[in-house]
């Protein structure tokens, strides 16, 4: 008991450190990448020049904000391929809806916000009332999604609005404006994650969707809202491209999926649902990135660095795959009974 | 040794059905412990031929235990097992198998997505059915309990009760010297439990030796000869069934010792009614009705399974229920019901914690609102409440923000019960309040029901313990067949009366077994092929050909022979890697790898398979491709099962993996394909491509092995139920890493065809092909939850996503279009067959 008062009593004293407790993720996250970065000065100064990190950090930045919509998806136990498709629909709907008219941007952008809101929804209702499995909602969304590109782009890439450029490839005492948006979402999650009812429960849900129903929460609503809010990360995430890219692709999405899986997994989210890790998650993209950046530096192919990632992939899913061992098994176990009375 | 000497003196007594005989199973001095926990003390019991002997005892026991010992499940710390007079040590499930063990579990291992027959099939040795026609001896088997469902008929259309003789069925099928059959009855009506012990006579004047596992005293005087009770783990007497009287041995069950103490009962003789449940019906339950007075605690007893656990879980609004609800006078709607009550789950690890999350976080995810403004939670009102009430319910943790399993189970069970009392519930579910719970906190838990019970909030709870409810309830509900069999209150809520009244019960279940009944008597041969996996090629063909015919009508060269072949060749890179990737999901995992894989085996090839290489550097390179996919399925697979990876991680590491492999040998296409060989795999007949008649062929050949073969049926038993699968005896590991292996070889047949295609090693090709791939398996109807699936349904998805594809240039439609369509095809399609499954299940 007297424990226990001490705990509680020093609660009140270091009330906003709490949520940056270590947990295993976050140590796990910032050694590797303290280590890269020394391993960079030595080998490979340039990766870490200022000019270099200029270059380089807006890439992290995208990454750090699309994993951080997967995180949500993955909290829930769920798996989002529509990604790249939302991405890319955000991207075109900036370039090509504008016209190249700063004047016509912020429509395209409200534009660009209501897309993903629906495609959210779709995939929500998809996954979390209808019961479709994650992976073929989301790849059916995808295709969808890439026919709004289509529709509104023809797939040829066009340049954008020089306001965009300046609003997303601009610097504030040398911080480019991507990274402050990275991080301004970072605690805008962590913020409702950690601090809110509905985050409280979402990371609950996530956890354990059997005890969150037990105790009489709407579970399906959570799973389906994850979708909505993941779909406007990737927006952001578009609009942004469409400002650092000068002539960005229709296809712009793509090469983001995998990088935003890895970093969930590498920042300590389970795959099989669970608490969620911005932080971690944010610093992991920072990871990813730089460890490219490195591999460029010390003359790695650019064909050799996605091994690399696959191998950083591996070692993270290891060293948290012993800690799911139990919570798959037993899912294993439950997930065909589960299914009827999950009313 | 003392209670074998008592075994013995028993056993000089003549038996009146069986001739006088060595006994086939004996069990001398078993003792097991479960971390820390006796389950089984020094128990001895002689199982004799040519006779049924009943393991008779409460919840807890430790029958399932001694079963367990004697298939080999678990291994005793102390005593022996011998068979036939000779020692067995150690015992093991394959060892327990081979001596002819056979066990009809309560919980029937049967895979619903399995067929009625496949169910026999690959649960026993082929020996059983190699005397004649599998489908003619298996109709036999059905026969002899009584089951009459076509063979065909998936299991997931079986009613429980028939489920259960199907379970017995298996069980006898193998003419086993030994058979258990744990609570077999549980589920039957009454004709089917008469022609089920009439089968058990039979085998026993057969000589084999039964062990029969019941709760009930009614049908021991039926069936058995022998008894023997066990009480909390220890041999509480045995006897010959005709030598001793119901009272004895109820004497026997209960009058263990409850080493805790208990709080006072409600004294008020009349106390104000506050909640009250009248004609409460639900899926297993019928009509219950009771009223708690203020003050009071109604306790719910019975024998485990008999509706009181859907009693508490429709109370909890987790159950849909018809009746009537009143609490403090008011009737309460189903919303209501849900919102007004706090339910502590009997199973705490599923249910109750959430074992990532801390201590504090357990305790108030239900009632969050109550520390918030505007949604946004003040901490330290949080943490004032938690540690209020974790003060007043002596919750003894580490630390508020400790993980929630570093607690014992009793503290653990308070968090629970904290979370509960937060939420200001209007009355209180506490489903086995105390399983799992050391002595010391369980008299705290019955304390804090009790002081909650008197302010003023209802308390239910459910136990199966008898001795607890007699401690702690002023009334107990006795449930039996999911009616009330009983309501017991003051001076006779006892345990003697509670267990009684549970076992001397002798109902059948109606209305709810209707085992006997010919069920879905509509068994043409139509609508049993709608109901097979194999429904959605018909389906598909007529979308393959309708969609045909209309490109047709816009552009005629769309059906030329050019054209035709085009599509084929293309249908089958995708229907080879798309065949591997339904072995996948039928094995209930997925595999991401396959694009890549196809990729790389491609640009693997072009260093070998080139123009001007002799025959024996060629031979080399398609050498190469499988042996590079084989060592891809086995890394694969021993992640998934070695590593416990998940098989989305697994596949997407190897995805990454492989891209980065391809381009490190390759940084832009490359490397030739020889003509000659091209050219022989291209070869066609008119304008059906030789290879895809190869596909077609694969297909087929695979669909028989998958529907008739034992391999076929353990892939699907492995995605069906994983653990029903290993305790029929599947290795489930083997299956599992032979089967992703089996993917990547299809993969490797895949890139053969894909290298004809595109011609050159190109590190940027193949990617595509992991989800076009998982898009065709998904419109052949192979669902995605395992089990179920159809390889010639996996090559008509693959040739409809091709045509579609294809049709979209012809109509002179943009790429929107090609993706519009392939997006809302998945879509419908997946759709529509979970609709279909979903009613075909109901």
């Amino acid at each position: 008991m007297a424990q226990h008062t001490q705990t509680a009593g020093k609660a009140s004293l270091d009330l906003d450190l709490r949520s940056f407790k270590p947990t295993r993720g976050f140590v796990t996250v910032v050694v590797s990448t303290l280590a890269l970065l020394l391993v960079c000065v030595i080998f490979a100064p340039s990766a870490v020049s200022a000019g270099g990190l200029a270059g380089s950090l807006p890439f992290a930045a995208i990454i750090a904000i699309v994993g951080l919509g997967q995180m949500l998806v993955v909290q829930q136990g769920g798996f989002d391929l529509s990604l790249a498709g939302g991405v890319s629909l955000a991207v075109v709907i900036t370039t090509h809806l504008s016209g190249g008219d700063d004047a016509q941007l912020f429509g395209a952008i409200g534009l660009a916000f209501v897309c993903a809101v629906v495609a959210g929804l779709v995939n929500g209702i998809l996954v979390g009332v209808l019961r479709l499995n994650a992976i073929v909602a989301t790849i059916g969304m995808n295709a969808l999604l890439y026919g709004a590109v289509f529709a509104v782009s023809g797939g040829v890439p066009r340049i954008t609005t020089p306001l965009m450029a300046e609003i997303a490839g601009g610097k504030i005492m040398g911080i480019p404006h991507s990274v402050l948006f990275a991080l301004a979402i970072m605690l805008i999650v962590s913020f409702v994650l950690k601090k809110t009812v509905v985050g409280r429960r979402f990371e609950a849900i996530g956890a354990n969707p059997a005890a969150a129903h037990a105790a009489g929460l709407n579970v399906r609503l959570y799973q389906a809202m994850a979708y909505v809010f993941a779909q406007l990360h990737y927006c952001v995430a578009g609009i942004l491209i469409s400002g650092i890219t000068r002539e960005p692709t229709a296809f712009q999405g793509d090469s983001l999926l995998l990088p935003s899986v890895a970093v969930v997994v590498l920042a300590g989210t389970s795959l099989l649902g669970g608490r969620g890790f911005p932080i971690s998650t944010v610093i992991a993209a920072f990871f990813l990135n730089q460890l490219s950046q490195f591999a460029l530096a010390v003359g790695v192919p650019f064909s050799a660095q996605t091994i690399i990632q696959a191998l950083a992939l591996v070692f993270g899913i290891g060293v948290y795959s012993l800690r799911w061992k139990q919570a798959a098994t037993k899912r294993a176990l439950k997930s065909k009974t589960e299914e009827t009375d999950n009313v | 040794m003392a209670k074998v000497a008592v075994m013995k003196l028993v056993e000089t007594e003549p038996l009146h059905s069986a001739p006088r005989a060595a006994p086939t199973v004996r069990l001398s001095n078993i003792t097991k412990v479960f971390s820390g926990v006796v389950a089984l003390s020094d128990v001895s019991v002689d199982i004799h031929p040519g006779e049924v002997h009943a393991i008779l005892g409460e919840n807890g026991a430790g029958k399932s235990t001694l079963m367990n010992i004697i298939s080999g499940v678990l291994q005793p710390e102390i005593g022996v097992i011998e068979f036939n007079g000779e020692v067995i040590s150690p015992m093991t499930p394959e060892r327990s198998a081979a001596l002819g063990v056979s066990i009809s579990y309560q919980h029937p291992a049967v895979l619903d997505d399995l067929s009625v027959l496949e169910n026999l099939r690959v649960a026993l040795p082929d020996r059983v059915f190699a005397a004649g026609d599998p489908a003619e001896i298996a109709r036999a088997m059905l026969d002899d309990v009584g089951l009459h469902v076509p063979l065909n008929a998936r299991a997931d259309s079986l009613t429980v009760a028939q489920k259960h003789l199907l379970e017995i069925a298996k069980a006898l099928a193998t003419r086993p010297p030994v058979l258990i059959l744990d609570e077999p009855t549980a589920a039957l009506d009454q004709d089917a439990t008469e022609m089920l012990f009439a089968r058990i006579r039979s085998v026993v004047a057969q000589g084999t030796a039964v062990i029969y596992i019941t709760h009930r005293l009614a049908e021991l005087r039926q069936i058995a000869h022998r008894v023997t009770v066990l009480r909390d783990g220890q041999h509480a007497g045995g006897a010959l069934v005709r030598d001793v009287t119901d009272d004895d041995l109820l004497a026997m069950i209960v009058g263990r010792s409850l080493a805790s103490a208990f709080p006072p009962k409600s004294q008020e003789a009349d106390p104000e009614i506050n909640f009250t449940v009248k004609g409460l019906s639900g899926r297993k339950f019928h009509d219950v009705s009771f009223a708690v007075g203020r003050g009071q605690i109604i306790g719910i007893a019975g024998v485990e399974g008999n509706g009181q656990s859907g009693v508490m879980r429709a109370l909890a609004g987790l159950e849909p229920w018809k009746g009537d609800v009143r609490l403090k006078g008011t009737s309460l709607s189903p919303a209501e019901v849900k919102a007004k009550s706090a339910y502590m789950p009997s199973d705490r690890h599923e249910e109750g914690i959430i074992a990532d999350l801390t201590v504090r976080e357990n305790a108030t995810f239900s009632a969050l609102d109550q520390f918030s403004n505007l949604g946004i939670l003040s901490r330290r009102k949080e943490i004032g409440e938690v540690r209020k009430v974790f003060g007043s319910l002596s919750v003894k943790t580490p630390g508020l923000d400790a993980g929630i399993l570093s607690l014992s189970g009793g503290n653990q069970q308070k968090v629970v019960m904290s979370r509960a009392l937060m939420s200001r519930p209007g009355f209180i579910l506490a489903d086995e309040p105390t399983q799992g719970v050391d002595v010391g906190a369980r008299f705290e838990i019955y304390r804090i029901l009790r002081e909650v019970s008197q302010s003023g909030t209802p308390v239910i709870v459910n136990s199966s313990d008898a001795a607890e409810l007699e401690g702690l309830c002023d009334v107990v509900i006795v449930m039996s067949r999911g009616r009330v069999a009983e309501t017991l209150r003051g001076d006779d809520v006892t345990e003697g009366r509670i267990v009684a009244a549970a076992v001397k019960a002798q109902s059948h279940v109606t209305g709810i077994g209707e085992a006997t009944k010919a069920v879905k008597a509509a068994t043409s041969g139509l609508r049993q092929f709608i109901q097979s996996d194999n429904a959605t090629v018909v389906p598909l063909a007529a979308v393959v050909v309708l969609l045909g015919l209309y490109v047709f009508g816009q552009n005629a060269n769309y059906l030329s022979a050019f054209n035709i072949s085009n599509i084929l060749l293309l249908a089958t890179a995708l229907g080879f890697i798309a065949l591997g990737q339904t072995i996948a999901l039928l094995m209930g995992g997925i595999d991401l790898s396959v694009g890549p894989l196809a990729g790389f085996l491609v640009v693997v090839a072009s260093f070998f398979i080139n123009d001007g290489q002799s025959p024996q550097t060629i031979a080399l390179g398609f050498a190469l491709m499988f042996l590079a996919a084989l060592a891809v399925g086995t890394i694969n697979g021993c992640l998934i099962r070695f590593a416990n990876f998940t098989p989305i991680a697994a596949t997407l590491a190897m995805y990454i993996g492989l891209q980065g492999m391809s381009f490190v040998l390759r940084d832009g296409p490359g490397g030739y394909i020889n003509f000659a060989v091209m050219d022989t795999i291209g070869w066609k007949l008119g304008p059906l491509p030789v290879a895809f008649i190869v596909l077609v062929i694969v297909a087929l050949l695979a669909e028989y092995v998958l529907r008739k073969r034992r391999l076929g049926w353990q892939f699907r038993a492995v995605g069906s139920h994983e653990e029903s699968a290993r305790r029929m005896g599947i290795r489930v590991t083997s299956v599992i890493i032979g089967g992703y292996i089996a993917v990547s070889l299809f993969t490797a047949l895949g890139a053969v065809m894909l290298m004809v295609q595109i011609g050159v090693g190109d590190p940027a090709q193949g990617v595509n092909y992991t989800l076009a791939s998982i898009t065709a398996v998904v419109l052949g109807g192979t669902s995605l939850r395992g089990g179920r699936g159809t390889f010639v349904g996996t090559v008509m998805g693959a040739v409809l996503l091709t045509e579609v594809l294809n049709a979209v240039s012809f109509l002179g439609l943009s790429q929107t279009y090609q993706y519009v369509f392939q997006g809302s095809l998945i879509l419908a399609a997946a759709l529509i067959y979970s609709t279909a499954r979903r009613q075909a299940g109901t």
